[in-house]
């Protein structure tokens, strides 16, 4: 692992703003990993806020709801920042006026099954990135020993999980404890990066305080590095146990949760508020000044600069939904907010200049991996489309953490190809 | 709005590169050359001068003719004319540096296909190819001026010559009268880049502080050499004088400056440590019962041809398997 320039100034420190009226709302099906949702609304139909207005489809996937008032549209192709293009609910809020959740009353009394089902029926996903349908996360068929809660965000840029724990610890502290009370872990460690200043502060002040029905509580603190908000990563970390190639965190009896997805937890129980919202970091250096947003999911960027929420200060050369080192870049600004979403940076120029040269063997990349893998050699067996051989130097168990390119002297577009060799070894 | 970029993650990357490394080690290279110059005079910097330019003309011409981007700036070229230029004696002949230099870059690195794809180290291989034709200038090694006199003769090829330390003890010569001292600061014969340790191992330092290249390579190279000449001695088990063969002939200079050459060096450090104690070996083997006084270009090529294998026996064990 590898300190990476961090670039967390000054989001890290903004107090979090709103932007809850946005004019359209396209809610793609697809935002989570599993089958994508299906719709149960119709173009015309008027849901209520909170609504449900796509419906799992199987076992791994994840519901989807109504952000406000809204009448529907159309149900149709739109951008996807992961998948391009895909199906969308494009919807049309017709109240301006927040929706009041009333709190829900005798939490303490609800059992684990009814738990599960009231996330289940939230449509929570995780909200680190990789969107798992979290209520199948909660029934591991594995005893679960160690619950590992996870405010690493180590992607440069981002804020979002930063803010939210400076803002809301309590609240994530809740929903840890609901998290708890599903799987019954015998120990919780809640690990948080060095360069988390004031949530560490705050993290101390609540264990030291003693305020939360944890089991054996802990507070990991540990040195800024990149990858380490990966789950592989962050268990060895904490841990020293590695993750088996193939395998699951459970097989050595962990499971890790990100901090947004135990404050949607704790919304989805206390409040019978399901996930319709969460907190994006918009930064770089193309915008006037970076912020950090509670948004409807499904808003789309241009809304954003149309209200006057974001404003360029130059022309961006680059957008990317999500961190520099595994965000996605756009094209343009139509695309929505979706549930694992943490930020999107508007760059003004592009930080990957460099021509590529070829492969000067200085083992860099190799050194870097955090999966120990030798990147320059699966980036040849790629570019020679011997998958075999790519296979043999680890490509299925690349994360695209992005490290290997990111140290290449010569540019190398290593991630690139990889990814290409590890999509033709997974058939 | 104007046109986006999008291209694949990731979005940032270190200001490391390719030009950065090779001039970095270009520069760390250069207190050697100017204590050659004090050591031999005038001479020395011509044959640095002409090493260089004809590396980087050399590399021109071909990547012209062939239709190739021209990247003489990313210094490749020059490092190896200059590693070239240091590994001939100082009272070389004009012809020999440039044939050199062509040989290095022509055909030890653009014929397998230019930067990166070479197996043998460029200098090197013109460095034997010379040896190969012409052992008679390669083996000529002049004399350190004494203060100043004939310091701007250049091109001398009837300057006064000295055998270098280990052409005497491989005649057998029993007292070799020169002090660790002189071998330290190099005023003794041999290659004009290889004599002065002190300024090789400032550069080296430099190299090793940046980060541009570890120990592992240059540390195993020495201690191997170091421990293996103590051990078979002239006068019988463990009586070999360690000191007088870590210092004596190219070893600094190729432990530190050659065999750590990123292109034809393993990738792992468990493959370099393998890679180091086989120079380590080998040089030993050359320079004690070889037909050469000096093992150290020969030891690295031929672990460079092992590299490939090397690597493939040594690749990182995958996280969690
Ligand atoms: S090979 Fe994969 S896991 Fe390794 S550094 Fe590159 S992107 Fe990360
Ligand atoms: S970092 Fe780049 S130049 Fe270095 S070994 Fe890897 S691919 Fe080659």
């Amino acid at each position: 692992m590898l300190r990476v320039e961090e670039h967390k100034s000054p989001q890290h420190n903004l107090s979090c703003e709103k932007f809850l009226n946005p004019q359209r709302l396209y809610l793609p099906l697809s935002q989570h990993t599993g089958r994508p949702s299906q719709a149960c609304v119709k173009p015309q139909d008027i849901a209520e806020c909170a609504q449900v207005i796509a419906l799992e489809d199987g076992h791994i996937s994840a519901r989807l709801h109504a952000p406000k008032k809204i009448k529907i549209i159309s149900i149709d192709d739109w951008y996807h920042p992961i998948l391009k293009k895909a199906k969308c609910i494009i919807a049309e809020p017709i109240e301006t006026e927040e929706h009041k959740f009333i709190p829900r009353e005798k939490i303490g009394a609800i059992g684990k099954e009814a738990l599960l089902q009231i996330i289940r029926d939230s449509g929570i996903v995780g909200m680190g990135g990789a969107a798992f349908p979290t209520h199948v996360k909660l029934r591991p068929p594995k005893k679960i020993e160690t619950l590992i809660i996870n405010g690493c965000e180590c992607e440069p840029y981002l804020a979002s999980d930063y803010r939210l724990m400076v803002e809301k610890l309590d609240e994530i502290f809740k929903g840890i404890e609901i998290i708890c009370k599903i799987i019954e872990p015998r120990e919780v460690i809640f690990v948080v990066e060095d360069n988390k200043t004031e949530a560490r502060k705050k993290l101390h002040l609540a264990f030291s305080l003693k305020k939360y029905k944890l089991p054996n509580f802990s507070l990991e603190i540990l040195k800024t590095a990149y990858p380490q908000g990966g789950e592989k990563q962050l268990i060895y970390s904490t841990k020293k146990s590695k993750v088996p190639s193939g395998g699951l965190p459970l097989d050595v009896g962990c499971i890790v949760h990100n901090v947004a997805t135990c404050f949607a937890i704790y919304e989805a129980v206390y409040f019978d508020k399901p996930l319709i919202e969460r907190l994006v970091t918009f930064a770089g250096d193309a915008l006037v000044s970076p912020k950090n947003v509670w948004v409807k999911i499904g808003t789309p960027l241009n809304e954003l600069f149309d209200k006057g929420v974001l404003q360029f200060k130059t022309e961006p050369k680059k957008i990317i939904c999500g961190g520099p080192m595994m965000g996605i870049a756009l094209d343009n600004l139509n695309y929505p907010v979706l549930k694992g979403t943490g930020g999107f940076l508007f760059l003004s120029k592009d930080y990957l200049l460099g021509e590529e040269g070829p492969c000067i063997r200085c083992g860099s990349c190799v050194r870097e991996c955090p999966m120990s893998l030798m990147p320059t050699l699966i980036d040849l067996a790629s570019r020679n489309e011997n998958w075999e051989q790519a296979l043999i130097y680890g490509s299925a168990d690349c994360i695209e953490c992005g490290i290997c390119s990111y140290v290449c002297p010569t540019n190398r577009r290593l991630v690139q190809s990889i990814k290409q060799a590890k999509i033709k070894t997974l058939k | 709005m104007n046109k986006l970029t999008v291209s694949y993650s990731p979005h940032l990357h270190t200001n490391q590169s390719c030009a950065k490394i090779m001039w970095s080690v270009f520069a760390s290279l250069l207190p050697a050359g100017i204590a050659a110059i004090f050591i031999f005079g005038a001479a020395a910097l011509w044959v640095i001068l002409l090493g260089v330019i004809s590396a980087l003309v050399t590399e021109g011409l071909l990547q012209y003719f062939n239709k190739k981007k021209i990247t003489l700036s990313d210094g490749s070229a020059a490092l190896t004319g200059l590693l070239l230029s240091y590994n001939l004696p100082a009272n070389s002949p004009w012809w020999l540096v440039v044939i050199g230099s062509f040989f290095s870059v022509f055909i030890g690195k653009q014929i397998f296909g230019g930067l990166g794809q070479n197996i043998f180290n460029p200098a090197l291989v013109g460095r034997v190819f010379l040896m190969t034709c012409w052992p008679k200038y390669m083996t000529n090694f002049m004399k350190p001026l004494d203060a100043g006199i004939n310091f701007f003769k250049s091109f001398n090829y009837d300057a006064v010559t000295a055998a270098t330390p280990l052409m005497m003890a491989k005649e057998g010569k029993a007292v070799i009268d020169i002090s660790y001292w002189d071998l330290f600061l190099g005023k003794h014969g041999g290659c004009l880049g290889e004599v002065c340790i002190l300024a090789l191992l400032a550069g080296a330092l430099f190299l090793l502080l940046k980060k541009y290249i570890s120990w592992h390579i240059p540390i195993i190279y020495i201690a191997t050499v170091g421990v293996f000449s103590w051990i078979f001695g002239s006068k019988g088990l463990f009586s070999g004088d360690f000191l007088f063969s870590i210092l004596s002939g190219g070893l600094i200079l190729g432990a530190f400056f050659m065999a750590t050459d990123y292109v034809t060096s393993p990738l792992t450090r468990k493959g370099q440590a393998i890679f180091a104690a086989g120079c380590g070996i080998l040089t030993v083997v050359i320079r004690l019962w070889g037909g050469y006084p000096e093992g150290v270009s020969y030891a690295i090529l031929m672990m460079n041809a092992a590299t490939p294998i090397i690597d493939r026996y040594t690749k990182n064990r995958i996280f969690g398997r």
